[in-house]
């Protein structure tokens, strides 16, 4: 099960944190700054894209360019299948804002939140067509 | 890896590509606030726009729109880390809002600002309640997204029966069913006895809907029921396998759901973990299935895809399927392709591929009998340890460890020892701990084992936890013959110059007991011995100078001729600071002073042997390593609920006698030890010891599985018209077994010697299809009936249409009781039936014809009780032609004119079951005055006469069934 997504920048900046498992604001703040710590200076092409973290979780990443996309999961869960997961999500969008950059992240925030809800959902994949994930997404932005 | 995945946010920060509908307020917001170069200027900005939203929020009267916008902005300042005090009622508010994305910004609000005990939470219920009834399907979805995100205990129990209507509601589109079953996910996370137990074969069936993102989302709810309660949710195995071959054999999947090429990688991956949660089937149909399917995903990973996404994809799900193999532990040609495959993966150029392939390795090697395809690979194994990447480094630590035993141990031990000296220090500790075990575990020889833990504490000290050194001292006093070379060794460190404080500690505890057995020595004379100790005192800590003064009270009783020297010590310690240091000066003093002896003797006697428990180091471990959530993992340490594979020749048998020892309870015993000497020794460590008798250890089990749902497939859940069928099939090889508007069971069976083949026919006789249909088979006759599930039916079965199944039935032995079968399918509500299956210890019988005399010969050779069943009893037609009738139907083969009363019956047969043939006679005399029979039964065993009894009795006192 995921306990969070969080999209950071290289510098640390986290574009979006989603909670899976309950934390309080304090909690969310330390871990932004260890999952940051942990994974920023990994090497790309020499290091696997699993760490291990707090024991018992471990955080599946993928940089794309300046960003990196780090889920936590449970020490035994495939890793493989949320690495995958984590692209699929950004294929889903990088094709409904058309050729995706960092700052549609920022100013479309509350899209990006409710395009989440439709690929992860409680802390599992929910939605894994592309098709049928960007159909209902079109259809939604068009809902006055 | 990342780099080549694609060209994706490339654009550096890139021109947000607003779309039209965007608010352009809440845009030039974000725009002003990344313009701001300072924090204070971002503050300053902020704090205006607060005063005017709470402005504006004060005055009232806003659009939708303008509420939408300001919410938008109060989400933002928040999400960028700043405090927003105010406004979540008016967030909230916009729940209830007519229009969706007014609506929908509600909804974030919601599970933004709100977290699960949050006090406005209770005030949104009701709104979530409407949606959730609301006959808009969008309205539902953003109703159990909040759920899904923020559900609380409350909620969970307010909500709960709208979300399962949802989930299971034949009208609930596909996009409401999958949100619906994570929803319910989440409530059972959060309260386990929200989902009642009779859902499960309505929640289970969901596994066969068409659409793959309801199947992969019931499957991830099944998948934690089934963890917690396997025996509830069993009927999700065969669900697995089933779905599982249709995808990768069969073909058969929406094309919307390839991912590069690859069928639903989740899906197959979640199927292939939900199977690992069981134990392995015994059923050959499903077990042929799941063969087939694995078989399938290791062909189609014999080519390695240069795209990126296809290799992850296919890998996730090839590493489940060996996961899977694994744990199956019987298919030897899966075992051995899954062997040369990880030795190949454990080698390879792509880290990710190295790790899993460690992790996989590890798995087989804590589950396999034999090491030996693993130990092909030690060198590269070791290799690993060295690797560029810690995650890789740490896989390789677990490997080596599991992989371990008499054989590799040595070199094992001796290369981690190597690599500690430069492990990265997060995984030092668990290093250790990992050196000690394996060190207890394989020593084969004495000096070996006091060797590598005396350099292992040497050489990481600071990362030696205090269950480390401890284990020495219990394995050294257990075992005699280490006693010696311990103490001198101990000895030989606390001279050094330098030397860990833990060897103190060790030295301490060693020579106070052990010192005297080394005492002629050179270089090892009582005097030396304290010097050694002395001199390590200033430099230690409390905790270990207090170990010091009791190994020197320990010295008293041992060494008379330093006694001044101790008793100097004592007293410069008796004006300690350190309060604890300064009462056992006292007290060590006292005792050592006292005109007699006796006391100290008593009190200073060699420690007895510390009770047998389990090793504490282990317990360290699984608790470092063992807070994970999902109940089918395997750890290192090989507590996967299986019993486990022992490869030590533990201490216990290649030292002496006395065992490998005891726990954590020489913690105290050492602590405070001394301390609690004086007080009387009121035994701090025989506490442990108490070894449990089998049956003691049982009483606290419950044997029922824990499982909360009665077997709904048993004979207690028979449906109402179950009989008439039975009855007719009871007395003909084939027929109807039931039938209602929707559904007709046709039943064909054929009995050689003791197996019996069952055909079950069902059509569908209404006008549209029936989904999910399910079968579950309820043996009450234990092992002396074996059935074997051929076939299973269709899941879907369309109007008119059949679908069929082949069972088996072996009869083992003498059975008495019949299987019973759950049917069960989806026509736009679940619908289910319990029918009984007419397997008759009756139906493995084969009539013989005898002579008269031979009849009577053998009727009198078998005798009276027990090989005797009488009844005298009314029939209910007593006629000639219905008696024969019955007989007949019950395979009792009439035997005309061997009795001399022509209308008397007599029957012999042979009843064939795995357990041998048996002889059985009958005889039946029929009374037709008084409408009686006296029925006689005689067999070779005694079990058989009344089972066969009361068949015969059933049938001859009910008319014949219709």
């Amino acid at each position: 099960m995921l306990s969070f997504i969080l999209i950071q920048n290289r510098q640390g900046k986290t574009r979006l944190a989603k909670w899976y498992s309950a934390y309080n604001d304090d909690e969310k703040i330390k871990l932004k700054g260890e999952v940051h710590r942990l994974v920023a200076p990994r090497d790309q092409k020499h290091q696997s894209n699993f760490v291990e973290f707090r024991g018992s979780s471990k955080i599946v990443y993928r940089r794309y360019a300046g960003l990196f996309f780090c889920a936590c999961v449970d020490a035994n869960d495939n890793e493989l299948a949320y690495l995958e997961a984590i692209h699929f999500f950004v294929e889903v969008l990088d094709q409904f804002f058309g050729n995706v950059c960092e700052l549609d992240l920022v100013f479309n925030f509350y899209k990006v939140y409710a395009i989440l809800d439709e690929v992860f959902l409680a802390g599992e994949i929910q939605e894994t067509s592309k098709q049928v994930v960007l159909t209902r997404l079109e259809h939604l932005d068009k809902l006055d | 890896m990342a780099s080549a995945a694609s060209a994706m946010f490339s654009r550096g920060i890139g021109n947000s590509s607003s779309k039209e509908n965007s608010m352009r307020g809440l845009v030039s917001f974000i725009a002003d606030l990344r313009n701001a170069r300072a924090r204070e200027l971002e503050e300053k900005r902020i704090n205006k726009e607060l005063a005017n939203i709470r402005n504006k929020f004060k005055q009232g009267n806003l659009t939708g729109y303008d509420k939408k916008k300001y919410v938008c902005k109060l989400l933002y300042i928040y999400i960028l880390g700043w405090n927003v005090d105010f406004g979540h009622l008016e967030a909230v508010n916009l729940i209830s809002a007519n229009k969706y994305s007014e609506k929908q910004i509600g909804y974030l609000a919601v599970t933004l600002f709100l977290h699960e005990s949050h006090e406005l939470l209770h005030l949104v219920v009701n709104s979530i309640r409407k949606d959730l009834a609301d006959h808009n399907e969008l309205n539902n979805c953003l109703a159990l997204h909040a759920i899904a995100n923020v559900g609380s205990k409350e909620m969970g129990e307010a909500l709960c029966a709208d979300v399962h209507r949802l989930l299971i509601s034949p009208t609930s589109k596909p996009f409401v069913k999958k949100k619906a079953a994570l929803t319910m996910l989440r409530l059972y996370r959060k309260v386990p006895s929200i989902v009642q137990p009779e859902w499960n074969e309505r929640i289970i069936a969901i596994m066969d809907d068409p659409d793959m993102g309801v199947a992969l989302s019931v499957t991830s709810l099944v998948m934690a029921l089934a963890q917690d309660d396997p025996e509830t949710y069993k009927g999700a195995y065969t669900k697995a396998a089933v779905r599982l071959r249709k995808i990768v054999v069969d073909h058969e999947y929406m094309g919307d759901y390839v991912y590069y090429k690859v069928p639903c990688p989740w899906l197959q991956v979640k199927l292939l973990r939900l199977m690992q949660y069981f134990s392995p089937s015994e059923d050959s149909h499903v077990r042929q299935l799941m063969r087939d399917s694995l078989q399938a995903v290791l062909d189609n990973a014999m080519e390695m895809p240069k795209n990126v996404q296809q290799n992850n994809a296919q890998n996730a799900v090839l590493f489940e399927a060996i996961n899977l193999i694994i744990h199956l532990d019987t298919e030897h040609d899966l075992m051995v392709q899954i062997s040369s495959k990880l030795g190949k993966f454990i080698g390879s150029r792509e880290t990710n591929v190295r790790y899993l392939g460690l992790e996989a390795m590890t798995h087989l090697a804590v589950r396999a009998e034999t090491l030996d395809p693993i130990k092909k690979h030690q060198d590269i194994i070791i290799a690993s340890l060295r690797d560029r990447d810690i995650t890789v480094r740490r896989q390789g630590l677990d490997l080596l460890y599991s992989m371990c035993d008499n054989t590799n141990s040595e070199k094992i031990v001796h290369e981690l020892l190597k690599y500690l000296q430069t492990a990265d220090y997060a995984i030092r500790e668990e290093m250790v701990l990992k050196i000690a075990i394996l060190t207890e575990k394989y020593a084969t020889d004495v000096k070996w084992y006091v060797d590598i833990s005396m350099r292992l504490i040497a050489m990481a000290g600071d990362h030696v936890s205090d269950e480390v050194w401890q284990r020495i001292i219990q394995i050294v006093t257990n075992n005699d013959e280490l006693q010696i070379y311990a103490a001198q060794m101990t000895l030989k460190y606390c001279q050094q110059e330098h030397c860990h404080e833990t060897l103190v500690k060790i030295g301490s505890y060693i020579l106070g007991e052990f010192g005297h057995l080394i005492a002629d020595s050179k270089g090892c004379s009582p005097i030396e011995q304290f010097m050694a100790l002395q001199g390590k005192f200033n430099s230690c800590s409390p905790n270990t100078r207090a170990m010091i003064l009791s190994a020197f009270v320990k010295f008293v009783n041992l060494f008379p001729e330093i006694k001044s020297q101790l008793l100097q010590a004592f007293k410069t310690y008796s004006h300690s600071l350190d309060s604890e240091l300064q009462q056992r000066a006292c007290e060590y003093l006292t005792m050592a002073t006292m005109p007699t002896d006796d006391l100290l003797r008593t009190v200073l006697d060699e420690m007895p042997p510390f009770p047998e428990r389990a090793s504490a180091l282990i317990s360290r471990l699984d608790k470092k390593q063992n807070a994970i959530g999902d109940k089918r993992t395997w750890s290192v340490t090989g507590k996967d609920g299986l019993p486990g594979l022992d490869r030590s020749a533990t201490l216990k048998q290649n030292f002496s006698g006395s065992g490998p020892a005891a726990t954590a309870t020489i913690n105290g015993a050492i602590a405070n030890g001394a301390a609690a000497a004086t007080n009387g020794r009121n035994g701090t460590y025989t506490n442990g010891g108490a070894v449990k008798s089998p049956t003691e250890e049982l009483a606290g089990l419950d044997l029922s599985t824990g499982s909360s749902m009665p077997n709904l497939a048993s004979a207690l859940h028979l449906s109402p018209d179950w009989e008439q069928g039975y009855n007719r099939l009871l007395l003909a090889p084939s027929g109807i077994l039931y039938e209602d508007p929707q559904v007709q069971v046709g039943l064909r069976s054929e009995y050689r010697a003791d197996v019996g083949c069952l055909i079950l026919y069902f059509t569908n006789k209404s006008t549209a299809p029936i989904q999910s249909f399910t079968t579950t088979l309820d043996n009450r006759a234990g092992e002396q009936l074996k059935t074997d599930v051929k076939s299973i039916p269709d899941t879907t079965v369309h109007p008119g249409s059949q679908s069929q199944q082949m069972i088996m039935f072996e009869a083992r032995g003498v059975f008495s009781l019949p299987p019973t079968i759950r049917i069960s399918y989806i026509a736009g509500s679940l619908q289910a039936l319990t029918l009984q299956l007419p397997v008759l210890l009756n139906k493995y019988m084969e009539s013989a014809t005898l002579s008269s005399d031979d009849f009577f010969k053998r009727w009198k050779q078998i005798g009276g009780a027990p090989r005797e069943a009488q009844r005298i009893f009314q029939g209910h037609d007593v006629s000639y032609d219905h008696t024969r009738r019955v007989l007949e139907g019950l395979k009792w083969g009439v035997l005309d004119g061997v009795d001399p009363n022509p209308r008397n019956f007599v029957s012999a047969t042979v009843l064939h079951t795995g357990a041998g043939k048996f002889g059985c006679l009958l005889r039946l005399e029929p009374n037709a005055e008084n409408k009686m029979y006296r029925l006689t039964i005689r067999a070779t065993d005694d079990a058989v006469p009344p089972i066969l009894m009361k068949a015969m009795e059933e049938r001859l006192t009910q008319p014949w069934p219709q």
